[in-house]
């Protein structure tokens, strides 16, 4: 039984691997069940031993995979408190926000063997809740888009601003209106718990969608 | 065609676009002619190398040799020639001399001599190409000049009639010679033989030493009148170089000559010395030269001497610099604390820019050596940089800085005066009052006139404030005793010429107000993403007054610290720049600033003032409220009498007239002396205000600068009546909680903020952004060091010490010149910051200075982009105080130091010390006053939160003592059961503790019900502490009102801290203990533990959670077996862990029946997954000890089936349940609990449960609300 300590050199690599994987597949998953983009850019494959909708539009999952290797060295030094995928109107008014709230608890210890199958046993039921979640969800307006926001611990947007991880695709400050939305609902859809990473997934929705 | 070739944005419309492809096949069989014929061009000459490769040239323009021989070089030493030039392909760029445009155009390249590749040649090796710039990389304009003159001295001479462009050259030559002054002079003696033996004529070095003499003369003399005989000394050139239109050698080249000796042989471009034409391109040269002097010189150290002129004067040259090194040390600094105080003193002043920059050239020889950095751009800059930088190094100059800011002053007046009204109140405290001269003498009028005619007899008793403001204070001090320059337009700058200044080079003062221009706009815009994106050229920009803001470039750039009315009237704005003013108003008189003067006029000011009353609240220097509510119902006179009094009683005393406004408060007093200036008097009365604020502009009120108004023009928003309209929620959105609801109450007249004759300092800082260049780190520390001792000394003289260091600092913002506008100022800057927090507080220099330091290089900044430092210390508390707690200090509170001297109050204040408050709870005491909460009624922040001994640990005030009780607690009382306890920890455990615990569970297993423990083996568990809240709400429950029915929130017994429990006065432990009696068949066992008391660590039921909790009328219905004494099943439950305290525990006991009970306690108990209990610190939110959805559901469909009328403790606990949850972040297990409560209750028959879920809902929903920002969907 092999014992990690957070201090242990890569762990918030392993973390953030573990995490950034899981993120893209639920984006692209989110992008499919709300619609956001024609059903004929995604593909079934299967992740998490679950069929999973990706798409295969170069350019999206691009833009999807830059964002996660910018949020990913956020999540190595447990920087990132929320990655919310919001989805805005025509007006560019959110109407729904998918929050990923992230918090890697202080380790003791972790056992190796059972640890990663116990991850993907609970990230398999958060993407399960995902491809559910419009039953509990109100139908988006059409002409929908999305953006990604991570909300930051302290001052890791300062740095942000200053090192580019991936070059010209840097990081702004996210407008107010897209942060906060009137008279939202919350749908909690998932908790996860595991040792290694706590993290909880809900939607707030608009109330008025239309 | 070639020159098309690079005009790199000769853009898609003139055709290039299309014939890219073209060129581009062009270019590229061009190289490859080129790769071809290189091996052959070898092969016929025999000698090849690979000095050049990787290099690739561009020849420009006429070279000597010329580019066909360059090209053979190349091919023949391996190097790439390009026909045509490429941005990224070419490296080096050949010419001996560049036309003014192109040099702008080839910003950033390296611009090479043709004699760096002979040279290289001849060396075998590439040579740096440095000493080789055809000039020394620089964006000014000064500099291309001086490189386009120097292409036209090739064929004429010297252009004397331009000297200015010219002289910056001149005299960074002649650096070296007179710093050579500060080295022994035999050294240059023997450069000067050594010259001679090179052929240099017997007349040039007459001339030399001449020169020489000159040059010790001046800095002899520069002592006492540095920029004059700079001035003399530049004239003196002037005329030289007219005279000497004979000689053809201006001076300053000839001194090039001298310097440039020893580079000549290494640029082996050994001509014909006499040769004159030959200079101009080495005064170039030697610009660049000097400012790579270290490279040159460790370059020489490293390579053999390479040129034919011998290893002789290489060495020579070696051993110069060498000196130059050591020497500069004490010249500089010695030099630049001369020459210190004049720029400081008068920012950006006068005449002395063109001066200024004369001096600080002469320092650049000073820094030839000094300078590192290859790029450091402009020579005139680097001229400037190292003064600055010197400041750095040189102590004590940031406290000269400091006592020659004017900021400064004025700043820290605020502070001296408030410290004198204080002690004027002190005083009167000493004398049991004092009299009030001024108030008498207004008594004595009064007395007079109501023998008269009776005034209006002051009516209601109604708060009244009045603001006191001295009329453009600084003028009609600086005029005082200058009647002619009364009724004329005055204004207090440190410029008294003619308002116009040279252009510097380097700055780019159009480039600076387009970007606050533009900053200005986008705020219109709301686009606050304020990005430096400068577009190249000045005129990309449509700046609506291009010529004005062209013209601004060379206009003075020193600020108006205060203008008459008259010049107002013209449009004279404070701070406004002097020269932009005196272009408004031409015959705008310039004033000095005077310190003393001012010091006087607002003491007098102050003392008129607390002639009245001391309740006076200093604003700054020449501004103060007055609370005279006291003072007018004492005396019976109108607001207006008071005014009128004050203020003929300050014009007689001062010369200087005031206007004062008056109003109910704060905000109105300071309107209506808006309205009253110039010279006048304004009584808002509280009738009026609301037509008088409507009108007012949103500008007016306190807070609203710059920013805010326009973004408030951005909502339709420009006087306070439009403000009104908003609603209070808006503009909370708009500008934040805080400041929304005071914008809302401002624009209706509403302030509550009291007049306060003593403020708290909430930080004590030094910050420098004048005049702050560095070119080393080492520079930087050092400043930050002595910056650090600045602040010493201005916490020690505050009397405090802080535990928070904050660097800020100021950098250059990216494509921001180098070089700002306004002399020595920081120009564009993007701010910094960054804090530490120190385990003690301190005011010891060093201390702060090893922090700030750590701190700047954390920031990994450039320290070339430096351009502000401050450092502050915060959390401050007095320096006085001890470890045990913490003293009376000056700076915190100067009541409390009143208060402290009295001997009244020594009692009060005595306990405080002796308590020895841990020091958590004193800064948390001190932040909140940083807060500003503490209304000045509330005397002593400290003192009133001084608890009463018994109950300090329990005390409401102490938010962080329950920290340091509940671990004491726990090692003392709260033992686990065994299986609840790691082995390991306990083996962790020193002897004696674990002999406690352990007996504690023989204690514990003596009991006869105490048979079971269900997991023998030791189970990993946190243990997590006892609810701390249920100890301390202890002490507060028996003080409420209803200790004669339910006591909702009485912790069960165990839980009781004997101590606090012994601590409480009699009649509470008596209320307590009756209290527990009262509790139906709880009652024995809490006359039990009344016993107990004394004996602690005797807990039988500490496992029995619930007893205490149950409700009355429940335990009289169900008396079963099982509520009596700990029953076996109870030990089981999951839940007993301590941290579930008992109100948790309320819920299973509804289920009566044992064996359903232990069926649900079991299951979880069985199946804790390992890894929620294994690492989680803190406790899981448990719901009768059941974390488990499944089991909570088992509990709610109990609780709702089998009783039909919730009670309320149960519901509360359900809330607090869900509040945990929405702490832990478990949204999921709280809507799963939230739906299922839903729909078991809404289905029961009774409706009290369907009231019971939306009252558990709402609470819920407004704990989600808060976290979260928006509430559940329960659909």
């Amino acid at each position: 039984m092999a014992t990690l300590t957070r201090q242990d050199l890569n762990f918030g690599q392993v973390v953030a691997d573990i995490l950034c994987e899981f993120l893209e597949v639920a984006i692209h998953l989110i992008l499919y069940v709300r619609e956001i983009y024609p059903s004929g850019i995604f593909q079934k494959r299967k992740k998490y031993n679950v069929p999973v909708q990706m798409s295969c539009h170069p350019d999206l999952n691009q833009y999807i995979q830059d964002t996660l290797h910018c949020v990913k060295p956020l999540i190595e030094k447990n920087e990132a408190e929320k990655v919310v995928v919001v989805i805005m109107d025509k007006e560019h008014h959110p109407v729904e926000r998918f929050v990923f709230e992230i918090s890697q608890p202080p380790l003791l210890s972790i056992s190796s063997e059972t640890l990663l199958s116990h991850v993907e046993q609970l990230l398999r039921a958060m993407i399960l809740k995902i491809s559910v979640c419009d039953a509990v969800l109100d139908n988006n307006p059409p002409g929908c888009t999305f953006t990604v926001l991570v909300h930051t611990r302290e001052a890791a947007t300062r740095n942000m601003e200053k090192v580019q991880v991936i070059k010209d695709f840097p990081w702004i400050v996210a407008d107010e209106q897209e942060v906060h939305m009137e008279e939202a609902k919350l749908i909690p859809l998932k908790t996860m718990t595991s040792d290694i990473l706590k993290m909880q997934l809900y939607v707030e929705e608009r109330t008025q969608k239309t | 065609m070639s020159r098309d070739g690079w005009r790199k944005k000769a853009s898609e419309d003139d055709g290039w676009g299309g014939r890219g492809g073209y060129m581009a096949a062009k270019i590229s069989k061009l190289e490859e002619q080129f790769q071809k014929d290189a091996p052959r061009e070898k092969q016929k000459d025999g000698t090849s190398s690979c000095i050049f490769s990787g290099v690739a040239i561009y020849v420009n323009g006429y070279t000597d040799p010329c580019a066909d021989e360059l090209r053979r070089l190349m091919m023949l030493h391996g190097g790439q020639f390009h026909l045509y030039y490429t941005r990224s392909k070419t490296t080096h760029i050949i010419a001996s001399n560049l036309p003014n445009s192109k040099i702008k155009e080839l910003k950033g390249e390296k611009v090479v001599r043709p004699e760096w590749i002979t040279d290289s040649i001849k060396a075998g090796r590439l040579l740096s190409y440095v000493q080789y710039q055809l000039y020394a990389k620089q964006k000014g304009l000064n500099f291309t000049s001086v490189c386009a003159q120097g292409k036209q001295d090739l064929s004429s001479r010297h252009e004397p009639s331009k000297p200015s462009p010219s002289h910056p050259q001149s005299h960074s030559i002649k650096p070296q010679p007179n710093n050579t002054q500060t080295l022994s002079k035999e050294v240059l003696k023997s450069t000067h033989t050594n010259h001679t033996a090179t052929n240099f004529t017997e007349r040039t070095n007459h001339q030399l030493d001449v020169r020489l003499n000159g040059s010790c003369s001046i800095i002899s003399e520069d002592d006492a009148e540095r920029p004059r005989v700079n001035g003399i000394h530049d004239g003196d050139d002037v005329v030289d170089d007219d005279d000497d239109a004979c000689a053809l050698l201006p001076r300053g080249s000839q001194d090039t000559l001298l310097t440039n000796g020893y580079v000549h042989p290494v640029n082996g471009a050994l001509k014909p010395q006499d040769s004159f034409a030959e200079h101009p391109p080495h005064v170039v040269d030697t610009g660049s030269h000097q400012s790579h002097l270290p490279q040159a010189e460790s370059r020489d150290g490293e390579e053999p001497s390479c040129s034919y002129a011998g290893s002789k004067t290489n060495s020579h040259q070696r051993s110069l610099i060498s000196t130059v090194s050591p020497a500069k040390q004490t010249g500089l600094y010695n030099m630049q604390k001369d020459l210190h105080p004049k720029p400081t003193s008068n920012p950006g002043t006068s005449a002395a820019p063109q001066k200024g920059n004369l001096h600080s050239q002469t320092r650049v020889r000073l820094n030839g050596s000094y300078h590192l950095s290859p790029n450091s751009s402009t020579l005139a800059d680097s001229n400037n940089q190292p003064g600055r930088s010197g400041q750095g190094a040189e102590a004590g100059i940031i406290s000269e800085f400091f006592s020659h800011s004017r900021l400064h002053h004025i700043s820290t007046w605020r502070n001296e005066f408030s410290e004198y009204v204080n002690t004027l109140q002190s005083r009167r405290h000493a004398a049991g009052g004092t009299v009030f001269s001024g108030k008498e003498k207004l008594k004595k009028l009064k007395a007079n006139c109501s023998s008269g005619s009776l005034m209006a007899a002051p009516q209601v008793r109604q708060s009244c404030i009045l603001h006191v403001d001295m009329d453009c204070f600084f003028v009609s001090v600086g005029i005082r005793h200058r009647p002619d320059l009364i009724g004329k337009p005055v204004a207090v700058t440190s410029n008294r010429g003619p308002g116009r200044v040279a252009h510097r080079p380097g700055a780019n003062p159009q480039l600076e107000f387009q970007y606050y221009q533009r900053k200005q706009k986008q705020y219109r815009k709301e686009k606050t993403d304020g990005d430096l994106e400068m577009t190249p050229s000045p005129h990309g920009d449509e700046v609506p007054s291009n010529g004005v803001d062209l013209d601004l470039a060379a206009l003075s750039m020193a600020e108006i610290a205060s203008c008459s009315y008259e010049a107002r009237q013209a449009g004279v704005r404070n701070g406004m720049f002097f020269g932009r003013a005196k272009q408004l108003c031409p015959d705008l008189q310039s004033v000095p600033y005077d310190f003393q003067a001012y010091k006087e006029v607002a003491l007098s000011m102050y003392e008129t003032l607390a002639s009245y009353t001391h309740n006076i609240e200093a604003l700054s220097c020449d501004e103060a409220l007055v609370d005279a509510t006291n003072l007018l119902v004492e005396l019976g006179v109108t607001p207006d009498d008071l005014a009128r009094a004050i203020r003929e009683d300050i014009k007689q005393k001062t010369g200087c007239s005031a206007s004062v406004g008056m109003g109910s408060n704060i905000l109105l007093a300071r309107m209506a002396t808006r309205k009253a200036k110039p010279n006048g008097q304004y009584f808002l009365r509280s009738e009026e205000v609301d037509d008088f604020i409507r009108d007012q502009p949103v500008s007016s009120l306190p807070g609203v600068g710059r920013s805010m108004s326009s973004k408030l023009t951005s909502l339709d928003v420009s006087t306070c009546g439009d403000l009104q309209q908003l609603s209070i929620c808006r503009l909370q959105r708009e500008f934040g909680p805080r400041t929304g609801q005071t914008l809302f109450r401002f624009c209706r007249g509403l302030d509550d903020r009291p007049v306060r004759s003593e403020k708290e300092r909430k930080s004590v800082s030094a910050e420098m952004n004048y005049n702050i260049r560095f070119t080393q780190v080492e520079e930087a520390e050092s400043f930050l060091s002595n910056l650090s001792m600045e602040v010493q000394k201005r916490l020690e003289g505050a009397g405090l010490r802080g535990r928070r260091i904050t660097l800020k600092v100021m950098m250059r913002k990216a494509g921001a010149p180098v070089e700002p506008a306004k002399y020595g100022g920081h120009g564009i800057c993007d701010n910094f910051a960054r804090s530490v927090l120190l385990a003690q507080p301190t005011d010891s220099g060093q201390l702060i200075a090893a922090e700030a330091i750590k701190l700047f290089h954390a920031m990994k900044l450039d320290v070339k982009d430096m351009r502000g430092v401050g450092l502050q210390v915060q959390q401050l508390e007095g320096s006085h105080a001890g470890p045990s707690g913490q003293g009376p200090s000056r700076g915190r509170s100067i009541k409390d130091l009143l208060l402290a001297k009295q001997p009244a109050h020594s009692p009060k204040k005595d306990p405080l010390p002796q308590d020895g408050l841990p020091s958590p709870s004193s800064s948390s005491a001190f932040s909140s006053n940083q807060e500003r909460v503490t209304p000045p009624s509330s005397p002593l922040p400290s003192t009133s939160s001084d608890p009463m001994p018994g109950t300090s640990k329990g005390g409401p005030y102490h938010p962080h003592t329950p920290n340091h009780v509940r671990t004491c607690l726990n090692v003392s009382i709260e033992v686990p059961s065994p299986s609840q306890v790691d082995q390991s920890v306990l083996e962790a455990l020193p002897v004696d503790i674990r002999k406690q615990v352990e007996q504690t569970w023989r204690q514990r297993e003596e009991l006869p019900s105490t048979s079971s423990h269900l997991s023998t083996p030791p189970r990993t568990s946190s243990s997590p502490p006892p609810g701390p809240s249920l100890v301390l709400q202890l002490p507060n429950q028996p003080g409420q009102p209803c200790t004669t029915g339910i006591i909702l929130e009485l912790p069960d017994f165990s839980q009781v801290d004997p101590d606090v429990f012994a601590a409480l006065p009699r009649e509470l432990q008596e209320e307590l203990c009756s209290a527990y009696r009262n509790k139906g068949n709880a009652q024995v066992h809490a006359q039990a533990q009344c016993s107990a008391v004394e004996q602690k660590k005797t807990f039988p039921q500490l496992k029995q959670p619930a007893v205490g909790k149950l409700k009355r009328r429940y335990k009289k219905k169900n008396t079963s077996p099982a509520k009596k004494g700990p029953s076996p099943q109870k030990k089981l439950f999951p839940g007993n862990s301590p941290a579930k305290s008992s109100p948790s525990k309320t819920l299973p006991l509804p289920l009566k029946q044992p064996g359903l009970k232990t069926e649900n306690v079991q299951c979880p108990s069985t199946d804790v997954p390992e890894t929620l209990s294994k690492f989680n610190p803190r406790p899981v939110p448990t719901l009768a000890g059941a974390y488990e959805f499944s089991d909570i559901r088992t509990l709610l469909r109990e609780w709702v089936t089998t009783i039909s009328e919730p009670m309320e403790e149960d519901i509360l606990q359900v809330v607090k349940y869900c509040t945990e949850l929405v702490e832990d972040k478990d949204l999921e297990k709280l809507y799963l609990v939230i739906k299922y409560m839903k729909r078991l209750m809404q289905q029961s028959s009774e409706s009290v449960w369907s009231m019971a879920f939306d009252f558990i809902l709402d609470n819920v929903q407004v704990v989600v609300q808060q976290t979260y920002g928006s509430t559940l969907k329960i659909s």
